[in-house]
């Protein structure tokens, strides 16, 4: 091997002026097209594709007791331990400071956050626009949970052996618990609804293929159905409100989970 | 061609003692410690941390972010070297490289940990998601991490042990291997300037990313900020060069004097602080778009709230601004400065700064978040505690990147032997 010696000059030579310009130029150029990559990447379209169905969910915070009806159903349904709740019910207040329940599950956004930033494609839109997992692509690396503005998304912290408490005596939850270390969340039911279309059944109006939350809501809070369809529950009884709101529709996630205010906040 | 290698001593009395044994043995230690708590994740998931539904990064996740950037030195100086050709920074280079393998390696290392699903982790090099920013950085770092190795295989391969050991002569197998992997380490070599290309392309769209990683969280009042992929970028290359400056203090002045010049250091000074320089001012528009020229009551809100539990405004002004300022001057000056102590405590800031940065934009917005309530919307805090587990593989996986530096510091060649094509 043979060892080069630099030029004396060299050694010495400052950084001259066009030096520093020329790797200005070259990381401004780099810095440019990362920020025009960048733009594009988080402008890219993430947005639910048009299936035949698109399954929404109304709930009216006018009848909601708070019973938490939901959440157990969820629970059991889901196979979902205690600390695992993807139906969350909190005590909230109007500007008139009135309170109200707010019941609150994965929205199912059109544009969900939570789609776009997976690195893996484990979350993802099927079809009918229901926002879904799949269980064995996930790395767990919850940036869906980070990115999720409605706190909607679950981590799976340890191994859950055994049944959800809240299933009760007489029957059996309807999904396989979930490894150790993925995310979960709210799918709609999907079994419940793909088994129920199976049977001819019409998701919404025939209980067993409705959601477990809209089945064991006591007082018909929430509603659930085809949007598309305008003869659907949803779609009938978004009808009858001249006041439908989704929560915090600044974010233009376009959320499939409408609610009917309070009737002195609307 | 430079062969001895000053160990700076300790002194107790009259006496002097090489620090090096009792150095490498704590950080063996360390590496036990970081096992101890790897295992734990490892065998109880992430059950064992502190992190929650809510804070949901954390610990980890700051020491993977901060030492990604402070590689950061390593494309800024491979473009200095091989597209500018300022060759008389290649010494100072190839501490860049190591740095930037050491960076990248130790992030790769506590991601591993931090995945819930951790035999999982090539999942994004084969099922792409290309609108996922996470999926971009994934792709980039692991590229990077390969255009690194290539990029330190031949360093280390030039250490005279694979040419001149006896034993070389005695087995004419391993001879013959021996050349083998000169000739390779040469062809590695010879792809300089590619590798400079490639890693400059893929540093700075992660760099980038990183940011664009909290500054797209549009639902996250205080990380959503357009300017985060840029402040990323510029903080990386500044604070990764005031460490090379400091690591460069230490290799070349003190172990190996002569090898490089003062000049040569003094530029590398004067480089990191104009970086910082331009750091600082752009933070302070940004800074100043968000919470001067525009009112935004959440903004506003999640700021005094998090003032209230952690010192998130002073981290602000004194660990980003004050420490951006002091560092950026005062190595923009060093050739006036002189003074060497000076320069290296100056050098550290920047190191400082770029933690808080990354630990301001990653808990500020989780630590304070949005409730849901259409009517009346409040902020809420939460609370996030690292568990002895996370110190543990915090602190193996510091001690590896030490541990490897030491090694390296004390037994790497940086004078490289190679024709430069």
């Amino acid at each position: 091997m043979i060892e080069k010696e630099l030029p004396q000059e060299e050694q010495q030579q400052d950084i001259s002026r066009r030096d520093f310009l020329g790797l200005a130029g070259a990381v401004a150029g780099a810095v440019t097209l990362a920020s025009v990559a960048g733009v594009h990447a988080s402008q890219a379209s993430t947005h639910a594709p048009e299936g035949e169905h698109r399954w929404g969910m109304l709930i009216d915070i006018n009848l909601c007791i708070g019973c938490k009806y939901c959440t157990y159903a969820c629970q059991a349904v889901n196979n979902l331990d205690d600390d695992m709740i993807y139906n969350v019910v909190t005590l909230e207040t109007t500007s008139n400071g009135d309170t109200y329940y707010l019941s609150r599950n994965c929205m199912h956004c059109e544009d969900a956050p939570c789609v776009h930033v997976c690195p893996v494609g484990a979350t993802y839109h099927r079809p009918d626009g229901i926002v879904t997992m799949d269980y064995d692509l996930c790395i767990g690396c919850r940036y869906c949970q980070v990115a999720c503005p409605y706190d909607a998304r679950v981590f799976n912290w340890r191994e859950h052996t055994g049944v959800s408490c809240r299933v009760p005596a007489f029957g059996t939850p309807e999904v396989d618990p979930r490894p150790r270390g993925v995310m979960e969340k709210c799918t709609f039911c999907q079994h419940r609804i793909d088994a129920g279309l199976e049977r001819g059944l019409t998701p919404g109006v025939d209980l067993s293929a409705t959601p477990a939350c809209v089945v064991a809501c006591p007082t018909g809070a929430r509603v659930f159905g085809d949007l598309n369809d305008p003869e659907s529950p949803i779609s009938q009884r978004m009808e009858q409100h001249d006041v439908v709101i989704r929560l915090r529709e600044e974010l233009g996630t376009n959320p499939k989970v409408f609610y009917v205010p309070p009737q002195d906040a609307a | 061609m430079q062969n001895t290698i000053t160990i700076p001593k300790f002194r107790i009395g009259s006496r002097s003692y090489d620090p090096f044994p009792v150095w490498i043995a704590l950080l063996v230690s360390g590496l036990v410690f970081g096992a101890f708590g790897g295992y734990e994740v490892l065998r109880y998931g992430l059950q064992v941390t502190g992190l929650n539904n809510h804070v949901t990064w954390g610990l980890w996740i700051i020491v993977d972010l901060s030492s990604i950037a402070l590689g950061g030195s390593a494309f800024v100086f491979g473009a200095m070297v091989y597209l500018l050709q300022l060759k008389r920074f290649e010494k100072v280079g190839r501490l860049a490289v190591l740095l930037g393998f050491l960076g990248y390696s130790t992030a790769g290392l506590v991601l591993l940990f931090d995945l819930g699903q951790p035999l999982r982790f090539w999942h994004p090099v084969v099922f792409w998601q290309v609108h996922s920013l996470l999926w971009e950085i994934t792709m980039c770092v692991v590229l990077y991490l390969n255009v690194l190795i290539a990029e330190l295989i031949p360093i280390i391969l030039e250490h005279p042990v694979f040419s001149t050991h006896p034993i070389l002569d005695r087995v004419p197998l391993l001879r013959k291997v021996a050349n083998g992997a000169q000739a390779f380490a040469h062809f590695l070599h010879k792809l300089g300037p590619f590798w400079a290309i490639a890693g400059l392309t893929l540093s700075i769209l992660h760099q980038a990313s990183l940011g664009a990683t909290y500054g797209m969280l549009t639902g996250r009042g205080i990380p959503f900020d357009p300017t985060a992929p840029v402040l990323f970028i510029i903080s990386a290359m500044g604070g990764g060069t005031a460490l090379l400056f400091l690591l460069s203090m230490l290799v070349f002045r003190v172990m190996r004097p002569g090898l490089v010049d003062d000049k040569t250091l003094y530029d590398v000074a004067k480089l990191a602080g104009g970086i910082l320089l331009l750091w600082v001012y752009i933070r302070l528009w940004d800074w100043a778009v968000v919470n001067y020229y525009s009112v935004q009551y959440a903004v506003d809100t999640q700021t005094a709230l998090l003032d209230k539990v952690i010192p998130f405004s002073l981290s602000f002004w004194i660990g980003q601004i004050l420490l951006g300022v002091v560092a950026g001057f005062v190595l923009l000056y060093a050739e006036r400065v002189k003074n060497w102590k000076v320069l290296g405590f100056t050098a550290a800031l920047p190191v400082i700064l770029i933690v808080v940065l990354r630990w301001d934009y990653n808990f500020s917005g989780l630590v304070a978040s949005f409730s849901w309530d259409p009517f009346t919307p409040t902020i809420w805090l939460h609370s996030y505690t690292p568990t002895w587990q996370e110190w543990a593989v915090a602190t193996g996986v510091i001690s590896y990147w030490l541990l490897a530096f030491s090694l390296a510091a004390r037994y790497l060649p940086f004078q490289s032997t190679m024709h430069h094509e």
